[in-house]
């Protein structure tokens, strides 16, 4: 693969957001629309003094060759949970696809912990504008911890490829302190579960589809995938499981694997063809990669530095 | 309809197990909740979840352990465990924070357990989640199958997954539970409201859910409900569950009692508190409430084990049936 990159392309900073959401832009995801492309992001409300967020899922549609911005959404584009629910502290991403004469939205819900910081579940909300608004299915996740994955699942992606929902997303394997008086750092991989109705899913229960390449401690998140003729092909990215919110040598970076039956995955990361550019806005880090196609073109939307605070950018396949 | 010729009612028969007369476990200080039996040759294992101290900041964690009785004199105390049957999960996890309760079947040579995980949030006091655990030394330890739980939430059960209660009948494994379905604000503290809720199974570890509340709100819209016991006996299926106020429920007028409903299905269930047999006494232990039933078949004759005051927090005693359940 090689991405030729179109630069950053929206700046939330640039932009009235709903939900007094006021910085990032983080993890964009497309649906292509009659005559535009809509991508929604997750940006961020302050959650009182203790320096704590809520992230809030947003849209920004536009050209379909991703030139202009046309608007910015100015609602809710789903509520987040009630009191004591999977999605009560945010929701980050949302994975969405047209199904049936719907959108379907798979959400990653927040919830925040006491002995670890946050867990995270799968929900999915069905939009019947277009994608304007979304109605959750009901309070709970369709995807949450289970025997061999006993935290921190989210990141969902799904596709459907012959009648089948895939799903590729991550599951939590470790909470660890680097020293007694660290906070807990997680660990997360890459999963797969299927689905006939993309409500009721069948995990692999643990199975880790993608190899690590750093270390055991490698933390893999967003999975995007997109088929091409007869292979599949996956971008997600990874990084160090600690110091890696500052340290360039150790934040995420973007890799790639691929699969001629959607089950068995063969890391290639030097074929990724993408990476970090100096001075640039993704100087330092480069994560949360969407992979879509749009008239007869691949574009990837990705953050760069401080994991999409300053926003979003594209490239297109070359 | 009832006859009244089909009464029965539960004769008293006193405090079993209170674990402030066995000292010497720090982590079985107080309480001995939720107690579930299994059957040995010569005495009758009662399981129950138990507490050390409160930490620092007066919160608890639930361990669950227990306690071996005379089989032919239940009010005689055997063998206390010297240990508890569970770890607490690792950080992060489900189970960190507590295990309770706990309801174990055999399965060929193992037992079989399902537990009630607990973690601490932020915005509410706690989560629960179902857990499952085999003995293959007889219910003397137990191991788990994963650190996660086996239940998984779902859009209609999103939290607060508790109080399994494992059974089979014929070819399939059943698990009553609890889900929560709303956490209510009163005074500033997150109450949780949960309904009963039942699940099937082949294997015991894919579980095909109900997905819907077996038993009818009574007391209120918001009424608790908790310990779905279910036993087969002269043909029906019988549950005695406990039910509370949703609000004031430390109170004497608010809080648990003990209620009853039939099937003939497993599918349909019709409650009929009033066929309880059992209710809080004028004075003692029990005075206050009576909460937590479980309810098993010893020798021809019909026990119940079930808490008082502070839902256990002085040990559980024994009933025994007087008529017949039909």
């Amino acid at each position: 693969m090689k991405w030729i990159k179109l630069g950053k392309i929206f700046d939330p900073a640039d932009h009235s957001l709903p939900n007094n959401c006021v910085e990032f832009a983080q993890s964009p995801q497309a649906l292509v629309c009659d005559g535009f492309v809509r991508i929604y992001f997750s940006t961020r409300e302050r959650d009182g003094a203790g320096g704590k967020y809520r992230s809030h899922i947003a849209f920004v549609d536009m050209e379909k060759d991703l030139s202009r911005i046309l608007r910015v959404s100015d609602r809710t584009v789903i509520e987040l949970g009630g009191l004591g629910c999977f999605d009560e502290h945010g929701i980050f991403p949302m994975s969405v696809l047209r199904h049936g004469g719907r959108v379907y939205g798979y959400t990653c819900g927040w919830n925040r912990r006491v002995s670890v910081s946050v867990d995270t579940a799968i929900g999915l909300a069905w939009s019947d504008d277009d994608g304007l608004t979304f109605h959750k299915l009901g309070d709970g996740p369709i995807l949450g911890p289970s025997l061999q994955e006993p935290f921190l699942v989210g990141d969902p992606f799904v596709a459907v490829h012959e009648g089948v929902f895939h799903m590729w997303y991550i599951f939590g394997t470790a909470w660890k302190r680097l020293g007694p008086s660290d906070p807990p750092e997680r660990t997360y991989k890459i999963g797969h579960a299927t689905s006939l109705d993309g409500v009721s899913w069948q995990k692999e229960e643990g199975r880790r589809i993608v190899g690590d390449r750093l270390n055991p401690d490698e933390s893999q998140a967003l999975p995007t995938v997109l088929k091409i003729g007869a292979r599949w092909h996956m971008l997600f990215c990874y990084r160090e499981s600690t110091d890696f919110r500052r340290n360039r040598d150790r934040g995420y970076r973007i890799g790639y694997a691929w699969s001629d039956d959607a089950s068995h995955w063969t890391r290639e990361d030097e074929s990724a063809g993408i990476d970090v550019t100096a001075g640039a806005w993704d100087s330092d880090m480069l994560c949360y990669p969407h992979v879509f196609e749009c008239d007869g073109r691949v574009y990837l939307l990705y953050n760069g530095n401080e994991f999409g605070r300053h926003g979003f950018g594209a490239a297109v396949l070359g | 309809m009832s006859s009244a010729g089909s009464r029965f009612r539960w004769k008293k028969l006193g405090p079993v197990f209170d674990p402030a007369r066995f000292p010497g476990r720090p982590w079985l200080r107080e309480f001995a909740q939720a107690p579930a039996t299994l059957v040995f040759d010569t005495f009758v294992r009662v399981y129950f979840s138990c507490r050390p101290p409160a930490d620092a900041n007066g919160q608890y964690v639930s361990h669950s352990a227990f306690v071996d009785l005379d089989r032919k004199d239940l009010l005689r105390v055997l063998r206390v465990a010297e240990r508890p049957i569970l770890e607490l999960g690792g950080l992060g996890t489900f189970d960190e924070f507590g295990t309770y309760p706990v309801s174990v079947a055999r399965d060929d040579e193992e037992v079989v357990a399902y537990y009630g995980g607990w973690t601490r949030c932020e915005s509410v006091p706690f989560n629960v989640g179902i857990g499952c655990a085999r003995s293959r030394d007889g219910g003397e330890t137990f191991e788990k199958l994963g650190p996660g739980p086996v239940l998984p939430y779902s859009p209609s059960e999103p939290f607060v997954l508790s109080g399994p209660k494992i059974r089979r009948f014929g070819e399939l494994w059943f698990l009553w539970y609890i889900a929560g379905r709303k956490w209510k604000l009163v005074d500033g503290r997150a109450e949780p409201v949960y309904k009963i809720r039942m699940a099937s199974s082949a294997d015991g570890l894919r579980w095909k859910r109900h997905d819907r509340d077996l038993i009818e709100s009574r007391i209120e819209p918001d009424e608790a409900q908790a310990s779905p016991d279910v036993i087969f006996l002269g043909g029906r299926y019988h549950m005695f569950f406990c039910y509370r106020y949703s609000t004031g429920y430390r109170s004497r007028e608010r809080g648990y009692r003990i209620g009853y409903a039939a099937s003939d299905d497993l599918e349909t269930w019709t409650r009929d508190d009033s066929k309880a047999g059992i209710d809080v006494s004028a004075e003692g232990w029990d005075s206050e409430m009576v909460s937590y039933p479980h309810v098993f078949e010893l020798d021809g004759r019909v026990r119940m084990l079930y808490l008082g005051n502070e839902v256990g927090r002085g040990g559980f005693g024994l009933a025994e049936l007087h008529g017949a359940l039909s």
